[in-house]
């Protein structure tokens, strides 16, 4: 069974949510979790909860990286920092993966610093889950959108790394036989967007690696044109936020129908049903967390907000996608296109 | 008739030389002999893993054949390690049941323990049939009042001066009882605190009377040195705080198996045997071995982390071999500081608290008859 790092002291309901995700992944799987921490403050933690101890292990860190706490700064000032050490755990071999709701900055600096990169990756990328439109019921209700905010600009050959990654992803853990790829422009037509999608674009449609299927649109996103989308951090990350908002959105929309009128209340109370899918699919605290692909070992990223469930499934991502060997699997890709 | 010479002032003693007569003259003192102990266990859930979680199931117990029966793992090889260690050490030992369940399973359960080679010196079980003919309603569900009332009969009986301890699990209410009985026959709990707790649990009036009784005819000594309970249901482990550093919460029989050998009752080859037993029949891994016996140490149960004694798991075979783990650094470093002598580490012991029975009770009839949180 694989060996998950977990970082107890990051994120905004640390460490109590994140020793209590832990604390339920070990009841329902026999992954065996290192949670990395104030050792103290966890056990106490997990004092108060259900937990099966054979799967559960602390290593001790004293300091914690603050949400708000500037990424350089802060991993300059803090050696003792638990996401500085969960990731020297798993750079070292005492884990497979690691496991984070903390500062992205930091975590990205942190892997940055103790990973190794895959031979012949440039840059690394979060690669993250979002709902679409699927066509057939057999089809993933998934796709994959990277990158999500590790590289906030890219060139051409970047992106085509993205793609390498993205599909090798898809293959291995969401089980796509040949995954469709789609570059994230502002038209379909190749040479719109700039000098960069454009090359990404020419790059692509080149590679018989990839079944690339072109430009998407924003609208096309949902859609369920493509398995896997390639944009640049910044893109990626505002594209991710606004689809974590339309659950929130909708929520507020049927709470003030249900105040005005009474048949708006009963068409509601039908709908509900449908509104908690809607509400289910663009949880995030459903998929876990965004792995960061391109280093030889494994960091997800969960969200900041990140409550027990979402860490739960956090860490299973993180052991299914340590037993798909999905490193391996994008070094394979990689090293094929060169 | 003068009286016979005593033999060291007979003639003889000047034959024998003065060694024998010095041996003779001084009253041979027998070597003292190690104060008994009485091991009392619950069947359901902390021997056996009785499945009650459906009335099917709990309907199938009854016909159950002993080889049907599945026992704790690593129960087995910690109750025979625990007599076969008290007969080496010449000390006297008593293992019994106190069961909640019927006589009428008693036949498979015996069986069951022969198959396991488990001794034992007696079991009681809870006679529902005879409650019900007699219409005893109230005492078919009735647990504390039933074993209380067993444990202090059983205590009356026992060898005095003999050390005792109490296996039980989270599903009911073993940690209240045990320590309610613990605290009776220390004397800690007075008979007019006893009553008010009875009565707080609802306990039967006719059984009330008869514990009293019973609670004034127990000879008063600190006999119970700790209370293990199993957590079978997982229940986390701080509910347990309240009950004091006596009872201690295991997640399995190694933990168990641990405590009791920094106690002095099991040697590490019994601790060797629990773990083995838990890898062979439980599908532990020596990792998860290593993690439950770190969850003992911060849990503050084991007082002493002994570099010593994780030296020897590991050549055992029960713990991962740290050898091989780690950079050059970490392992020549490692290997340094197992060269050093040592202080034991682990937190500092838990003060002896004195148990808030009437806040404990509340919290258990909140809980639905289970630990409650009391802290």
């Amino acid at each position: 069974m694989p060996v998950i790092a977990v970082d107890a002291m990051g994120g905004d309901f640390a460490p109590e949510e994140i020793v209590k995700g832990v604390a339920d992944a070990s009841l329902a799987t026999a992954i065996e979790c290192v949670l990395v921490g104030d050792e103290p403050r966890i056990q106490a933690v997990l004092d108060t909860l259900s937990y099966n101890p054979a799967h559960i292990r602390i290593h001790h860190a004293g300091e914690a990286v603050g949400m708000q706490e500037h990424p350089r700064e802060a991993l300059k000032s803090k050696r003792d920092a638990s996401i500085r050490v969960g990731a020297t755990l798993v750079a070292q071999g005492q884990a497979d993966a690691l496991v984070s709701a903390g500062n992205t900055g930091a975590c990205l600096l942190a892997c940055s610093r103790e990973f190794r990169t895959i031979k012949g990756v440039r840059k690394a990328a979060l690669a993250s889950v979002y709902p679409r439109h699927v066509d057939h019921p057999d089809q993933d209700q998934l796709a994959l959108l990277l990158d999500v905010g590790a590289t906030i600009r890219c060139d051409a050959v970047d992106l085509v790394q993205f793609a390498l990654m993205g599909s090798a992803y898809a293959q291995r853990v969401s089980k796509v036989a040949r995954p469709r790829v789609a570059l994230l422009n502002m038209g379909i037509e190749p040479f719109k967007g700039g000098d960069v999608l454009a090359e990404a674009h020419e790059r692509l449609a080149a590679m018989p690696a990839i079944q690339f299927v072109g430009n998407v649109e924003g609208n096309d996103i949902a859609k369920g044109i493509a398995d896997v989308i390639v944009c640049e951090g910044l893109l990626g990350s505002v594209v991710l936020k606004f689809i974590e908002g339309i659950a929130d959105v909708v929520n507020d929309v049927a709470s003030n129908a249900v105040k005005q009128r009474l048949v708006w209340r009963l068409g509601m109370r039908l709908l509900s049903r449908g509104l908690r899918e809607v509400s289910h699919l663009t949880d995030y605290a459903q998929y876990g967390g965004a792995p960061l692909l391109g280093f030889e070992q494994l960091l997800v990223k969960a969200h900041e907000r990140s409550r027990a469930h979402a860490i739960a499934n956090a860490v299973k991502l993180a052991a299914k996608t340590v037993r798909d060997g999905i490193t391996a699997e994008i070094a394979a890709a990689i090293q094929a296109a060169r | 008739m003068s009286p016979s010479k005593p033999a060291e002032h007979s003639g003889r003693a000047a034959r024998t030389g003065w060694v024998e007569v010095l041996r003779a003259r001084r009253p041979r003192r027998a070597a003292a002999a190690p104060p008994p102990v009485v091991y009392r266990w619950d069947l359901d859930k902390t021997y056996l893993k009785s499945d009650f979680e459906s009335l099917t199931k709990m309907m199938r117990v009854p016909f159950e054949r002993a080889e049907d029966k599945i026992d704790e793992p690593g129960v087995v090889a910690l109750m025979r390690a625990l007599r076969a260690s008290a007969r080496a050490e010449g000390r006297r030992v008593f293992v019994y049941f106190v069961s909640a369940s019927p006589p009428q399973i008693g036949r498979a359960i015996r069986e069951k323990l022969a198959l396991d080679g488990v001794e034992i010196d007696g079991i009681v079980f809870k006679d529902q049939l005879q409650h019900l003919v007699r219409g005893r309603f109230r005492f078919l569900r009735e647990q504390i009042g039933f074993k209380l009332a067993e444990l202090l009969k059983a205590r009356i009986a026992a060898p005095a001066g003999a050390a005792e301890y109490l296996f039980g699990d989270d599903w009911e209410s073993d940690s209240l009882c045990y320590s309610i009985y613990a605290d009776v026959v220390s004397g800690r709990l007075d008979h007019q605190a006893l009553g008010e707790i009875l009565v707080r649990l609802r306990i039967d009036p006719a059984r009330l009377v008869e514990i009293r009784a019973l609670a004034r005819k127990v000879p008063v000594e600190d006999a119970v040195r700790r209370i293990f309970i199993n957590l079978e249901r997982r229940t986390p482990p701080g509910r347990f705080r309240s009950f004091g550093a006596r009872l201690v919460p295991t997640f399995n029989y190694f933990q168990t198996a641990l405590v009791l050998h920094e106690e002095g009752m099991v040697p590490l080859a019994a601790v060797v045997g629990v773990g083995h037993s838990l890898i062979d029949r439980a599908t532990y891994t020596r990792a998860q071995l290593r993690n439950s016996l770190d969850d003992l140490v911060r849990r503050g149960h084991l007082l002493r982390d002994d570099p010593p004694l994780r030296r020897d798991l590991e050549e055992a075979g029960v713990l991962p071999s740290m050898v091989a783990q780690g950079t050059w650094s970490q392992r020549l470093w490692r290997r340094l500081r197992r060269r050093r002598p040592q202080s034991a580490r682990g937190p500092a012991p838990r003060p002896a608290v004195a148990i808030d029975y009437p806040k404990l009770v509340d919290a258990w009839l909140a809980s639905g008859g289970r630990p409650g949180d009391a802290s």
